[in-house]
């Protein structure tokens, strides 16, 4: 019985969760995106006033929501980065001051790691029958990352994005076709939609896929894509409903092509081969998105691996949850803050420099 | 007497309703009336400073309540009456408490006729929030809702329009229209001076022309600090021209876009987007004068966003107004990446 009390303040969100080794007790979002009417006050640059003010309420919410006192959590855990510095500076004030009063070990987690390791939130297998390398792929408002494990603890990043990452773009199409922001939920169910109206088949506009005839580069790249699109919806200004559902349902699709097809063109080409029956761990907010998770469940199985996605909606975007599940493992190995003081933020932390 | 009617004398007497709408079962009550809104504050036991989204029957209803910018014109016309709601500037014509402390307002218009019917005979918005208590289960029936709740709360309630276990369609989805406010951008153009103009026709031209300005300006470097001020429409290629300063600077990193991060630091070099800026002391919450008295070399995408601010640096750092602009497609629309890059100082 590992208790952690995990928190995590790496942008927007203020969140604390308490998890029980790989279980989850509680997981407390104070969100703007979270699906209640939990707007307002959210502009980033409030990021920290807004931070400070809730987290000693989220955190409350967590331990009363998860029966559980400080003196019976085994050690704090804190997201140290990537992130914005303002807000990752809120949370982990807060985790050192409680570590000290409580005389509990800190462990500094870095929140893309926490992604990744989503998946195995009330995981119902035996970890060690885990086959390593295993793969991971982190898609986000902030991250488009494709990750090998070496083993937990033991990351390298395979490729990454160049410019947007996946989630930034499609919050961008949004904006661009006037849907507010952040718009990317809304862009999929317009996109859905489109599906809908056109019996699955609907009218697409040509736009090029990013990268074609730079394949070897074996980046994500979203800028080109982002130049076409602006174009083609001036283009087609002034816009109906039918036109915003189909360029919705185009960018969409364009993106998460672009996506599975340089993933596959990594995996095949990366210098190593897959363990069958190896594990694809998914994690980040895009991968909310239904039609994202049945292009890589479909990409998964060509490759003759299976793809692990979380097991609840709340643990797609930013959560403490999942910050605890990585501390888990950090405290198995004993890897704790060495010196709780002077402990900083990081945030431009790399997942593949963790341990270094 | 019909349903709708004895909701309204409810709703009228600063009563608690509990509603179904295309989504989960709602709470309302009278969001103009204090006392009612109080009352649902006790039944939702909510804590502090957490706004609350309003019903509305149509789009003349919630022109009295919040300022529509043309980006929630588009939304209200496209998408409602629907499972979203739209945040708009509100009007301050509600109870305390409804609005959020920037005085923004949510607003619903569901898609199910009976509430339309009520909202529409009585004449006023009512709340439109989840009838669960916070962090408790989606109520999708009425079961779900009393089982979770305690006796006080129950005893809050004054009438519940009970229709059946509702569709497991997931609550709306939040969409805040104010980013995109003309005032935001109320600053006006900016004129440069000493222009200078080159066309880029493509990301690596755009880069070279990043690279290039820094090193005419590199007598600068570690002396003051130097921001480039980037604007220029979505896709126009600030970020390239970001990279493009980076590799100047000698910095291996792959410069990727700040959207999300709102500021990334390399050894260096600040690149910070302003989008989602909109005072001064929101932007200097960013540590903006660490950045300045570093002498650091600070890029800002949007930066027309804060325009005023940037002019506020102008004794201390050289300022560098950069604006890339797309050039209309050649004849075939081929040629997607022409861009004008002009710069020069304000």
């Amino acid at each position: 019985m590992t208790k952690i009390l995990a928190i995590d303040t790496s942008c927007d969100e203020t969140s604390a969760a308490v998890t029980d080794n790989l279980s989850i007790l509680s997981n407390i979002i104070w969100s703007q995106a979270s699906l209640h009417t939990q707007y307002g006050g959210v502009l980033p640059s409030l990021a920290q006033r807004e931070h400070k003010a809730r987290i000693d309420f989220v955190i409350q919410k967590a331990l009363t929501s998860a029966q559980c006192l400080m003196p019976n959590i085994s050690a704090v855990a804190v997201t140290q980065g990537p992130g914005l510095a303002i807000a990752l500076e809120v949370g982990i004030s807060k985790a050192k001051e409680l570590a000290i009063k409580y005389h509990k070990p800190l462990i500094a987690v870095n929140h893309i790691e926490g992604h990744l390791l989503s998946p195995l939130a009330n995981f119902k297998f035996q970890i060690s029958n885990f086959k390593f390398p295993a793969l991971g792929l982190v898609i986000s408002g902030g991250h488009t990352e494709l990750i090998k494990i070496n083993k937990i603890g033991d990351y390298e990043i395979l490729t990454q994005t160049q410019d947007d990452a996946l989630g930034e773009a499609l919050d961008k199409a949004a904006r661009m076709l006037g849907l507010g922001y952040p718009g990317g939920a809304i862009l999929e169910k317009m996109a859905k939609l489109a599906c809908l109206r056109r019996q699955g088949d609907p009218k697409s506009y040509a736009l090029p896929l990013p990268m074609a005839g730079k394949e070897q580069d074996n980046y994500f790249s979203y800028s080109g894509l982002k130049t076409a699109f602006y174009r083609l919806v001036e283009k087609e200004k002034p816009l109906t409903k039918e036109k915003i559902y189909n360029l919705a349902v185009s960018f969409q699709s364009t993106a998460f092509r672009h996506l599975i097809r340089v993933s596959s063109l990594t995996i095949r080409s990366s210098a190593y081969s897959l363990v069958p029956s190896a594990s694809l761990l998914v994690g980040g907010g895009v991968a909310a998105n239904v039609e994202v998770r049945k292009r890589i469940r479909k990409m998964a199985k060509e490759f003759g691996i299976k793809a692990l996605f979380p097991n609840s909606k709340k643990l797609y975007g930013d959560n403490a949850a999942m910050i605890g599940i990585a501390a888990y493992f950090k405290f198995q190995r004993k890897e704790f803050v060495k010196d709780i003081a002077s402990l900083d933020r990081l945030p431009r932390f790399s997942i593949s420099d963790i341990g270094i | 007497m019909k349903i709708v009617d004895q909701a309204v004398i409810v709703l009228g007497r600063g009563g608690l309703i509990v509603y179904p709408t295309e989504t989960t079962y709602g709470v309302g009550v009278d969001a103009t009336n204090q006392k009612a809104v109080n009352k649902l504050a006790r039944y939702k036991k909510r804590p502090f400073g957490k706004p609350y989204s309003i019903a509305v029957s149509d789009l003349k209803m919630a022109e009295k309540y919040v300022n529509l910018n043309q980006t929630a014109l588009n939304l209200y016309q496209t998408l409602l009456p629907g499972p979203l709601t739209i945040v708009s500037m509100g009007k301050h014509l509600v109870a305390n408490g409804i609005e959020s402390e920037t005085g923004t307002l949510g607003i619903r218009i569901p898609d199910y006729q009976l509430v339309l019917d009520i909202i529409k005979a009585f004449g006023l918005p009512i709340t439109a929030t989840s009838a669960n208590a916070s962090y408790q289960k989606r109520p999708y029936k009425i079961s779900d809702i009393l089982e979770n709740i305690s006796d006080k709360q129950r005893g809050l309630i004054d009438l519940i329009i009970d229709v059946g276990e509702l569709p497991h369609n997931e609550p709306s989805t939040v969409i805040d229209t104010t980013l995109d406010d003309p005032i935001v951008l109320r600053q006006g153009e900016i004129k440069l001076q000493d222009k200078n103009e080159v066309l880029s026709r493509s990301e690596e031209n755009t880069q070279n022309i990043g690279k290039e300005l820094l090193q005419k300006y590199e007598p600068y470097l570690g002396k003051r600090p130097i921001i480039f001020a980037l604007e220029g429409p979505m896709g126009a290629g600030k970020t390239q021209f970001t990279k493009g300063v980076a590799k100047a600077l000698g910095i291996k990193d792959e410069i990727v876009s700040p959207t999300f991060n709102l500021v990334l630091e390399y050894p260096g070099l600040v690149h910070i987007d302003a989008w989602r800026i909109t005072s001064a002391a929101n932007f200097n919450t960013l540590e903006v004068n660490k950045f300045l008295s570093d002498k650091s070399v600070i890029a800002i995408e949007w930066a027309e966003k804060v325009q005023d601010i940037i002019r506020s640096y102008h004794d201390e750092a050289v300022i560098l107004w950069v604006k890339i602009a797309y050039l209309p497609a050649q004849a075939g629309g081929q040629n997607n990446n022409d861009r004008l890059i002009s710069w020069g100082t304000v």
